[in-house]
């Protein structure tokens, strides 16, 4: 990708920094990925987007405040609960379920996580760096069980099954577009509040709390809010999951489920607005492929990951940008200012 | 309940105490000092067990087959692995020092997957288990395995030899030093990353004992270590980072806590440890025993 | 050769199996399928079989064999050309590391991309009911051979789902036949449960349960203990056992914790104060814990290769096994429900004539099938196998280096005497998927 050789590309460059530009190239790579052959790539790509959509709120703790979090799924797995539990309610005898429904279904999930990390999240602001990824780890395995041991309501380990969307949406391809659609919709809102003045406060708090408190600002009423709002975008994510996968368990509150946010912010570059979206595009695709040949997927994502943190800090996108950067020599301005830390805290 | 239901209630609670304790010791330790959360620490524990059983196999095949050679494969497996530890700390390790906290969790975290996928090309997927011929004693009206008396005596002593350690010798002193403040140890000429290092292969060589004390309880298999970490992070929150005693208590207090949760609410065991996590950490974030860390 | 010698021929050996594991499960279990290429003139469209079993997880122990005794049936089903003498079966392996999200993941991984039209397998019940949602809606011919909810069958029934193994509610439904009696000899009064905490441990407590109730009424539950798969430390639910002081205890315990917890409880005396009845004691616990099994407890089996040693199909079966992994490497209950399942499928596929899936579905369907447990039927209404399971005592056999059941005091309940419950109520239960 050479951001100079166009100039609508260089503008978009200056604007958004790198995200601009490895926005547009994913966006026409994922409109176009329902033409590849086989509709296992459709679902492949559904599932890239969803855990994105994941790994993105889960950045805008970790990228944009600095904190991050091993309870991360929790809020995950609640919005895909919640979607399960409405969605079984709505169905019928005959184990169907109208659009209308289904869409209500997905709109349980947000709010069910956003209650969920509002509570959470109370606790966890007054703490940062490792007390709040202990707490948050503590607080996701404390959902994690809770679920799991409350069997009349949950179900406990068996999951729920039977999310089969209706009809229309059984099509893999129709299913990637209403995901892609709802992606985009949650990213451009994801957008605008890091390029808010709310966003530009997260960022001081990153970089330095103390100064934003001087400041007047109301440091964990801010980190609250944040942490609601991830939460939310989590949540939606889990909505997304359960019609996705027809079936939900608790394993998708648990703290590797959480490792994997992590690690996609991180293979992409958690300083940078889409970089969780590409390292979901590569940890996703990656898994795909590599468990095609052989069992051992953990050992090649661990040496993967492994060489990531030796090799490339601040991700893939991170070290495309520094390499434009250095090659202009030119300092950062304004506009990509927030693609330019890695997650100071 | 009656008394001796109690007694032998607490002793199985103390039992897993120690257990718990043997665990997250050298957790604790590499946190205090290095100020890594080493999310590997139950799969080193794990991959100890399992050089202790090839140990004892390769041993009882060549000298015949008794219990009391389970002592030297346990010293052995130590042994390898405090220096697969120093090897750990030197090549790998050492590289995060300068770097951000995640990058630090995400590479003790990728370390997970490969040693784990590591034991299953070396080991296979079958569960590894050595027999000892224990034979159940009775005790209060009931019977217990003597070989509790045994995990439990071994989890005095070790953290006794902790606290010897710490407090008495030298290098011991300068590593709780360096818990306080790293720039004055530095200053005083005491090289930093030898410290580190020693510590990182104490604190693995510590996982890969307590993983041979186990092994005549608990058959080797893969995947145990995802649950042992969580609870042995758990011990290390509520004792808090880098006391050895707050380690010892926190993890008798989750022992006992868990013991007494499933005569009482079994199926809110769990949840009940994870209750004291949260309320420890709110109320004191550093822990029972811990000191607020250097920023 | 002395002793040292011998020994690292074992290890040798060791390795060697653990690379032999690497082939299978990395490089596709394929590479045996290689053989019947004999025929290339002939040879029509390769028959895909998917197989999803774990390889981590606290069901990784029962499914080593289970891994090895796929490939084997295939193995010999090719060298006749394959299924109808010229579709050789190629074996796609996946691991479902006993979750239910991945084993979804990839079920749709292998019907998409590899054109799967039969998957086998997996160990935990909460992944196969996540995978009958696949193979349901993308109209794939699912078998189960280990997974053995209830809810597979009847809750969540699916016309492409058929079940080789007995399922929750006939195993519960087999040890309250051989429970009852004991209560009413011994007069017994109160039991413990301890179960794991997951769909099969409470499907199986609630067969058990609700069964024994109208069985043998005198007997109360007095407590319930859960707990979390890949538990490493029973101590303290072992003497919760011992402080409630009940005359017997139920176990719904498999897998690793059934190992750690026989063990723990072994040397903690459990058995020696309270009765087991009826946990479940595959041939791979009796050959893996052939030193600490206490003598004397009833265990409960579910293809014991013993129980059927007459049946001409389990003696060839047993033999290639031992001739390919080692003399005293007896094929165990998961391997013998696995080559059934293979088996079952090629008599279907012969049936119907076709590797349609549809034909062979519909050849499924009531079908009678020759298994190592001799001519075995279909029930009509759940497609679940007529298969016995088996309570017997543990006991020291002159014939084999592992103990086995006592033969003269094995009880082999037959699958149609316990299945429930009665047919119209599978059907109300069926009614929730269309």
């Amino acid at each position: 990708m050479n951001a100079d050789d166009n100039r609508g590309r260089s503008r978009l460059y200056a604007k958004y920094g790198l995200s601009g530009p490895a926005a547009v190239v994913l966006l026409f790579f994922f409109l176009l990925v329902p033409l590849l052959p086989g509709e296992f790539w459709t679902i492949v790509s559904t599932e890239i987007l969803i855990l994105g959509l994941f790994a993105m709120s889960f950045n805008l703790l970790y990228g944009y405040m600095g904190q991050i979090s091993f309870g991360h799924a929790a809020f995950f797995g609640l919005g895909a609960y919640a979607t399960a539990m409405v969605f079984t309610r709505f169905k019928t005898v005959g184990g169907e379920i109208s659009t209308p429904d289904f869409l209500l279904s997905l709109l349980a999930g947000p709010p069910a996580a956003a209650l969920g990390a509002l509570i959470v999240g109370f606790f966890c602001v007054r703490l940062t760096g490792i007390y709040f990824a202990m707490l948050s780890l503590a607080f996701g395995e404390l959902l994690f069980y809770i679920v799991f041991s409350w069997y009349s309501f949950t179900k406990g380990d068996d999951g729920i099954q039977g999310l089969l969307p209706p009809l229309f949406f059984q099509d893999a391809v129709h299913y990637y577009y209403l995901t892609l659609a709802i992606v985009i919709a949650a990213l451009l809102v994801m957008w605008r509040i890091t390029e808010s003045p709310f966003g530009y406060i997260m960022r001081t708090l990153r970089d330095n709390q103390r100064r934003a408190a001087f400041l007047g600002i109301n440091v964990r009423l801010h980190m609250l809010m944040n942490f609601v709002i991830a939460g939310a975008f989590a949540g939606l994510a889990g909505a997304l999951w359960g019609p996705f996968s027809r079936s939900v368990s608790p394993g998708l509150l648990g703290w590797q489920e959480s490792g994997i946010a992590v690690f996609m912010a991180l293979i992409g570059g958690a300083g940078t607005f889409v970089g969780p979206l590409l390292g979901s595009v590569i940890y996703t695709l990656l898994q795909a492929v590599v468990t095609m040949f052989t069992t051992y997927w953990p050992l090649t994502i661990g040496t993967v990951i492994l060489l990531i943190v030796l090799f490339v800090p601040g991700g893939v996108l991170g070290l495309i940008e520094q390499r434009i950067k250095s090659r202009r020599g030119q300092a950062a301005n304004a506009g990509h200012e927030a693609a330019s830390g890695t997650g100071k805290r | 309940m009656d008394l001796s239901a109690f007694t032998i209630q607490l002793f199985s609670g103390l039992s897993r105490a120690m257990v718990l304790f043997l665990l997250s010791a050298g957790l604790s330790l590499i946190f205090g000092v290095m100020n890594i959360l080493n999310f590997a620490h139950a799969t080193l524990w794990l991959a100890g067990g399992y050089v202790t059983y090839s140990m004892f196999d390769f041993m009882s095949g060549r000298f015949g087959a008794s219990p009391w050679l389970l002592l030297p494969a346990i010293l052995g497996a130590t042994a390898v692995m405090t220096a697969a530890g120093f090897a750990l700390e030197r090549f790998l390790i050492r590289r995060t020092y300068d770097r951000e906290l995640p990058e630090q969790l995400l590479l003790t975290f990728a370390l997970v997957l490969i040693i784990g996928d590591l034991i299953k090309l070396v080991w296979g997927v079958e569960n590894r288990r050595i027999s000892l011929g224990i034979e159940p004693i009775e005790m209060l009206d009931t019977f217990v395995n003597p070989y509790h008396f045994v995990i439990i005596a071994t989890g005095v002593a070790v953290a006794a030899g902790l606290w010897f350690f710490l407090h008495r010798t030298r290098f011991g002193k300068i590593v709780r030093a360096a818990v306080y403040s790293r720039s004055m140890v530095s200053a005083l000429g005491i090289p930093i990353p030898a410290i580190y290092a020693g510590v990182f292969a104490l604190g693995v060589g510590l996982a890969a004992f307590a993983g041979g004390v186990f092994l005549p309880l608990l058959p080797m298999s893969l995947g145990v270590d995802h649950d042992i970490i969580v609870q042995c992070f758990a011990v290390v929150v509520i004792g808090g980072f880098g006391s050895m005693l707050g380690t010892f208590v926190a993890a008798v207090i989750v022992g006992v806590v868990y013991s007494f949760s499933i005569l009482f609410w079994p199926d809110g065991a769990l949840a009940m440890v994870f209750l004291i996590v949260i309320l420890v950490l709110i109320w004191r974030p550093w822990g029972l025993f811990g000191t607020e860390l250097r920023s | 050769m002395s002793t040292t010698d011998r020994k690292w021929e074992a290890l040798i050996d060791n390795l060697k199996v653990s690379r032999r594991d690497f082939v299978f499960t990395s490089l596709a279990a394929g590479a045996l399928s290689l053989t019947p290429r004999f025929a290339g003139a002939q040879t029509a469209k390769p028959y895909k079989l998917g197989v999803l079993l774990p390889s981590t997880g606290t069901g990784a122990n029962y499914v080593e064999n289970a891994i090895k005794g796929i490939p084997l049936a295939v193995a010999e089903i090719n060298a006749k050309g394959g299924f109808l003498g010229k579709h050789p079966i190629e074996i796609v392996y996946r691991d479902d590391q006993t979750k239910p999200d991945v084993g979804a993941r990839e079920a749709k991984s292998i019907i998409l991309n590899d054109k799967v039209q039969t998957i086998i397998g997996t160990y935990s019940s909460a992944v196969a009911l996540a995978i009958e949602e696949i193979t349901h809606e993308h109209k794939v011919l699912h078998i189960a051979a280990t997974s053995n909810s209830s809810k597979i069958t009847q809750d969540n029934y699916s016309p492409y789902t058929y079940q080789f193994c007995p399922d929750s509610n006939m195993q519960s439904g087999a040890v309250v036949v051989a429970v009852s009696k004991m209560v009413k000899k011994n007069n017994w009064k109160s039991y413990v449960s301890i179960g794991q905490d997951y769909e099969w441990g409470r499907d199986t407590h609630k067969g058990f349960t609700t069964e024994l109730v109208k069985a043998a009424p005198q007997a109360k539950e007095i407590k319930q203990l859960w707990f979390k798969l890949g538990e490493t430390d029973f101590t303290s639910y072992i003497t919760a056992i011992m402080a409630a002081k009940p005359d017997f205890l139920f176990g719904a315990i498999a897998g690793k914790d059934s190992e750690t917890f026989l063990q723990q409880a072994g040397q903690m005396g459990l058995f020696k104060r309270v009765p087991f009845p009826g946990g479940l004691i595959s041939v791979t616990e009796l050959r893996q814990l052939r030193k600490t099994l206490p003598r004397g407890i009833i265990g409960l089996a579910r293809c014991p290769f013993f129980a059927h040693l007459k049946e001409p199909l389990m003696q060839k079966y047993i033999k290639m096994h031992r001739a390919k992994f080692g003399d005293d490497n007896y094929p165990d209950d998961w391997a013998c429900m696995h080559y059934d399942a293979v088996y079952g499928l090629e008599q279907a596929i012969n049936k119907a004539k076709s590797i349609e899936t549809e034909a062979v579905v519909k050849a499924l369907k009531g079908a009678t099938l020759d298994t190592c447990r001799g001519k075995r039927t279909m029930r009509d209404c759940s497609n679940q196998l007529d298969v016995p399971s088996y309570v017997g005592e543990v006991w020291d056999s002159p014939d084999y280096p592992f103990p086995i059941y006592k033969p003269d005091t094995m009880i082999v309940v037959e699958g149609h005497d316990v299945w429930t419950p009665k047919c119209e109520d599978v059907e109300k239960l069926k009614k929730k998927r269309a």
